[in-house]
């Protein structure tokens, strides 16, 4: 075979990857997707839920809600002052709300048209349980009081009090109110401001992060030093995504470089050359960028977590260009670096082959996602073998590789090795080994918290609490979903579901819940209550009448009030009230029509962990009615793929096995052995721990299969034990895929510290392992 | 948006107790600012779209840190207790409406209003309203109009008269309906409020 051409072509197609990298992230700045239900199958996914979400979710994304508070109203005032004169320095990035005279003045108009349809569930009961003179003696107790509760308009317009009622009802859904131009909430000990403040910039991005959480420390900062007493309590998503931004380059900084240094070490120490380094850089750089190319032709998209589990694949793509350089340095310097690539070749092709068919068993999942892990590593993973085999021999010749006073002593201690011998020791030590695995498995418990993909810092979770208590904001991430065919029947239904919730108040178990029908009751209940209201109240001889008598007035006068108050008794239609200011802090509940179905948001307040349950059964038999569970959805996609996952590593095992049994007949259970018997002692390990399994340990164990795959056909290639290059090839790989891998574990990231942890524990099993199954008397005939 | 209607509430309630006037502190002075104020109201109540007028009549206290006790006793008993975390209704026995800080965080609001009118505080009152009024030896008049225009039009106008006490009130609102509210027989001291009143503080 021509090799030159051979590497002239490779050339030709690494060209083509850099190009088309560089088109993609420069020219069309490609973004991973981060939206974990991307991973979900595709028919799982419900448009309208999605839709539901993306209403929730999103809107909420953009947001900062600060909270500035005081034991006196006026302190608070002044450090509300303060802060918001630093943030008016930012308008491009930070925008206030501006409340006006207007929206207050308007707010009620609207509803007053309608009062006679407006009745609080309450109030309905009570005009059919209650008898004439309640009506009547409430109508006088409100005449004669000088502040008899609220009052809107003139006594004449709402003379029982329902609509005033009603009004303070709609109020309570939020306990901000105005109060001196600005918003304001107050709690037993303090009063404060509100500023709810929109990003000008997406949430995510790293600009909002490096400019805004600065400024908002600045505005702090002013408002502290206008009243040191004040407190400051700020929330938003952005905040969550800075921390966990800085999290991560700390850690980046931290352990990223200390595994870098650690490898350089190693490297330098064993090949006395920064050359064999920068070569393995570029196998795995060219087996990353050619996946992602690829990847991208093929699904036009690319999620964030195939890039994390891809990037992990340097564990195993580094294998190739190590067995390589460890047999050149070991080999004859005149032997051609061509020649020993041929001698090299079964088992390399072999240890590609293991980890694709490995990886392609993702591959048969239902999952979108996983589908593209499995292609994204399976070509990361041929594309740096493609660049060991048809680069490395031209770039490294016989004698430019010399070996350290470390290789040696560290090849010395392979003689020293135990051997695993049939005999009675080695029986006991299979018992008490099956014995501890068993009960280490018995503890195992498994977690799939969304929780463990972040972790914000404890202030902020603080904050965020104080923030929800005060606020009484419902959750954007537990819900109700109503649809219908028309926004009638959704009002409806919506009513239908509220009956069920009251009780669940009352028992406070939920704190209330806000409906687009709390504002707009559907046509059916409007009509129904403006009857019953009708015959209750303002027929002959009827309560009104009865209170036209007490206070002195005639028939006609009491004539004169029904007529007036009948005016008032038009149907109110819910694009009428979208039309108002009024509806401006709801609208985000009514999802309207969506691909030809209407649909909305019941959203509930003050919802804890222990209810959901319950919450769940209440929509049970409900029609078109969906209790919504982000969390809960998102903890289930994880908990399936831990599961597929699991079965996908045990296939693997088989597979591969099948796959060796040609080349390795009867010795084939050694090259697995070591990772298999590696893998169940850190799960026992983990058990003992008192860990839970989660998807980030069974990805670990997928990942482990790949190197420890490698290390067995190394040493089985080479089953000689005065041979110690193929000893040689595995610590460099080990000692590599624990520097950077194993330090993963210091991350307090659980998600990362799990994927870590499982590697170190795994990749220093197998190591140690390795040389234990090796074969007794043997000649190095394969090498 | 609900702030002026208990702000409506709050500031009939503080006017009824006490005062506050321009040149506000020659008024202050006046005020006679006593631990515990009872006496008798009389109201009078015209009504939009009604030909006569509402009389009514009854007792009020003001018993300072603890709150405000309204009892209408003719023609229609009905008792309106204000205390610091709730506004509460009783008709006859029965309470008719509660209402409560928890649920409604303006009634904190409302009474720190009243309390600090009570010690004398005038700062609060003159936030919200523009105060205009005039003075003579021992009788002043104020007249109060909302800052903000929503509440302006929400309570309309406010005048008070008094002396070392206030001594009547007049509340024109925009929708026409009007109150006038006279004072008198005004008691303090530990008297002053019946056993029947301290039981219900």
């Amino acid at each position: 075979m021509n090799r030159r051409g051979l590497a002239l072509a490779w050339a030709l197609v690494v060209c083509m990857l850099l190009g088309h990298n560089a088109y993609l992230w420069l020219g069309k700045r490609i973004v991973p997707d981060t939206d974990i239900l991307a991973l979900l199958p595709v028919q799982k996914r419900d448009p309208i839920l999605q839709q539901s979400f993306t209403h929730m979710v999103e809107a909420s994304q953009q947001r900062v809600v600060v909270l500035i508070g005081a034991a006196d109203w006026a302190d608070a005032q002044r450090a509300s002052d303060a802060y918001e004169s630093v943030l008016a320095t930012r308008k491009d990035l930070l925008q206030g709300t501006e409340l006006t005279d207007q929206m207050q003045n308007d707010w009620l108009a609207k509803f007053q048209q309608h009062s006679l349809t407006l009745l609080t569930s309450q109030q309905e009961v009570q005009l059919r349980m209650q008898p004439a003179e309640f009506w009547v003696d409430s109508a006088l107790a409100k005449l004669y009081s000088p502040f008899s509760g609220p009052k809107l308009g003139a006594w004449r317009d709402d003379p029982f009090g329902l609509f005033g009622q009603w009004v303070q009802e709609r109020a309570q859904e939020t306990p901000v109110r105005p109060r001196d131009g600005r918003l304001f909430v107050a709690n037993k000990d303090k009063q404060y401001v509100l500023l709810p403040l929109t990003l000008a910039v997406p949430a995510f991005s790293m600009d909002a992060q490096r400019v805004v959480v600065p400024l908002l420390e600045q505005a702090k900062a002013a408002a502290h030093a206008a009243v040191p007493k004040a407190e400051i309590i700020t929330a938003g998503v952005v905040l969550h995504a800075a921390a966990a931004g800085e999290q991560a380059s700390g850690e980046v900084s931290t352990i990223g470089l200390g595994s870098l240094a650690g490898i350089i070490l190693l490297m330098w120490l064993s090949f006395r050359s920064f050359k064999p380094i920068a070569l393995i850089l570029l196998s795995i750089g060219i087996g990353f960028l050619g996946s992602l190319s690829i990847c991208w032709l093929l699904f036009e998209r690319i999620h964030l977590l195939t890039l994390v589990f891809g990037a992990s694949l340097i564990g195993v793509a580094q294998d190739y260009g190590i067995y390589f350089l460890c047999n050149r340095l070991s080999a004859d310097p005149k032997l051609d670096s061509t020649a020993l690539l041929k001698r090299l070749m079964p088992g390399l092709a072999l240890t590609l082959l293991a980890a694709v068919i490995g990886y392609m068993g993702l591959a048969f999942t239902p999952f979108p996602g996983l589908r593209q892990m499995a292609l994204f590593s399976a070509l990361g993973l041929i594309f740096a073998w493609l660049t060991v085999v048809c680069w490395f021999p031209l770039m490294i010749s016989g004698g430019t590789l010399k070996s350290g006073a470390l290789v040696r002593t560290y090849g010395n201690a392979l003689k020293h090795w135990p051997l695993l011998r049939m005999n009675k020791a080695t029986l006991s030590l299979v018992a008490v080994f099956t014995v501890l695995a068993a009960i280490g498995f018995s503890r195992l418990g498994a977690n799939d918290d969304i929780r463990l993909l972040q972790n914000p810092p404890k202030h902020l979770i603080d904050d965020q609490i104080k923030l929800s208590m005060l606020l009484d904001a419902p959750t954007p991430v537990q819900f109700f979903l109503v649809r219908g065919a028309n926004s009638e029947i959704v009002l409806q239904r919506e009513e239908a579901l509220k009956k069920r919730l009251d009780p669940l108040i009352a028992q406070q178990k939920i704190n209330g819940y806000q409906a687009m029908s709390n504002w707009v009751p559907s046509a059916q209940t409007q009509d129904a209550r403006r009857a019953l209201l009708e015959e209750k109240l303002l027929k002959d001889d009827g309560p009104l009448t009865q209170l036209a008598e007490k206070i002195g007035e005639d028939k006609a006068w009491a004539a004169t009030t029904r007529a007036h108050l009948l005016e008032s008794g038009k149907l109110l239609t819910l694009n009428e009230f979208l039309k108002t200011p009024a509806s401006e802090p709801w609208r985000h509940l009514w999802l309207g029509d969506v691909e030809g179905v209407t649909a909305s948001i019941v959203a509930l307040r003050g919802v804890s962990n222990v209810d959901l349950p319950l919450l769940q059964k209440t929509a049970a038999g409900l029609e078109g009615v969906q209790w919504v569970d982000k969390v809960d959805e998102i903890s289930s996609v994880l908990g399936l793929y831990r599961q597929y996952m699991s079965w996908v590593v045990l296939a693997a095992y088989v597979v591969v096995f099948g796959l060796l049994f040609p080349r390795y007949r009867r010795h084939t259970w050694r090259v697995l052995a070591p990772t298999a018997v590696a893998s169940i002692t850190t799960l026992a390990l983990l058990g003992f721990a008192g860990q839970n399994l989660q998807l980030f340990h069974v990805l670990a164990l997928m990942l482990l299969l790949g190197v420890g795959v490698d290390y067995g056909i190394f040493m089985q290639e080479h089953p000689n034990r005065r041979n110690t290059t193929p000893w040689l090839a595995v610590g460099l790989s080990a000692a590599n895929t624990i520097l950077s891998f194993g330090l993963l574990g210091l991350s307090r990231t659980p998600a990362l510290q799990a994927f870590g942890l499982t590697m170190l524990m795994g990749t220093a099993l197998v190591w140690l392992l390795v040389p234990c199954f090796g074969r007794e008397n043997t000649d190095d005939s394969r090498a | 948006m609900m702030k002026r209607l208990f702000l409506s509430m709050c500031l009939a309630a503080c006017t009824a107790v006490s005062s506050a006037a321009a040149p506000i502190e020659k008024i202050q002075n006046m005020l006679a600012k006593p631990k515990m104020l009872c006496g008798r109201f009389d109201q009078t109540k015209q009504l939009s779209g009604m030909k006569k007028p509402l009389l009514s009549n009854g007792r009020f206290c003001v018993v300072n840190g603890k709150g405000v006790l309204w009892r209408t006793l003719q023609p229609f008993p009905s008792t309106l207790r204000l205390t610091r975390d709730e506004i509460v209704q009783f008709q006859g026995e029965r309470v008719a409406t509660r209402l409560d800080a928890k649920q409604e965080p303006t009634v904190r609001m409302i009474n720190s209003v009243l309390f600090s009118l009570l010690s004398g505080d005038l700062s609060q009152l003159q936030s919200l309203f523009e105060v205009d009024g005039s003075a003579d030896v021992k009788s002043w008049r104020v007249a109060l109009k909302a800052r903000e225009p929503a509440l302006a039009k929400a309570i309309g106008d406010i005048t008070l008269e008094g002396g070392a006490y206030v001594n009547n009130i007049t509340l024109s609102e925009t929708s026409g309906d009007k109150t006038n509210i006279v004072f008198s027989a005004i008691q303090t001291g530990e008297t002053a409020l019946l056993p029947e009143e301290a039981a219900l503080f």
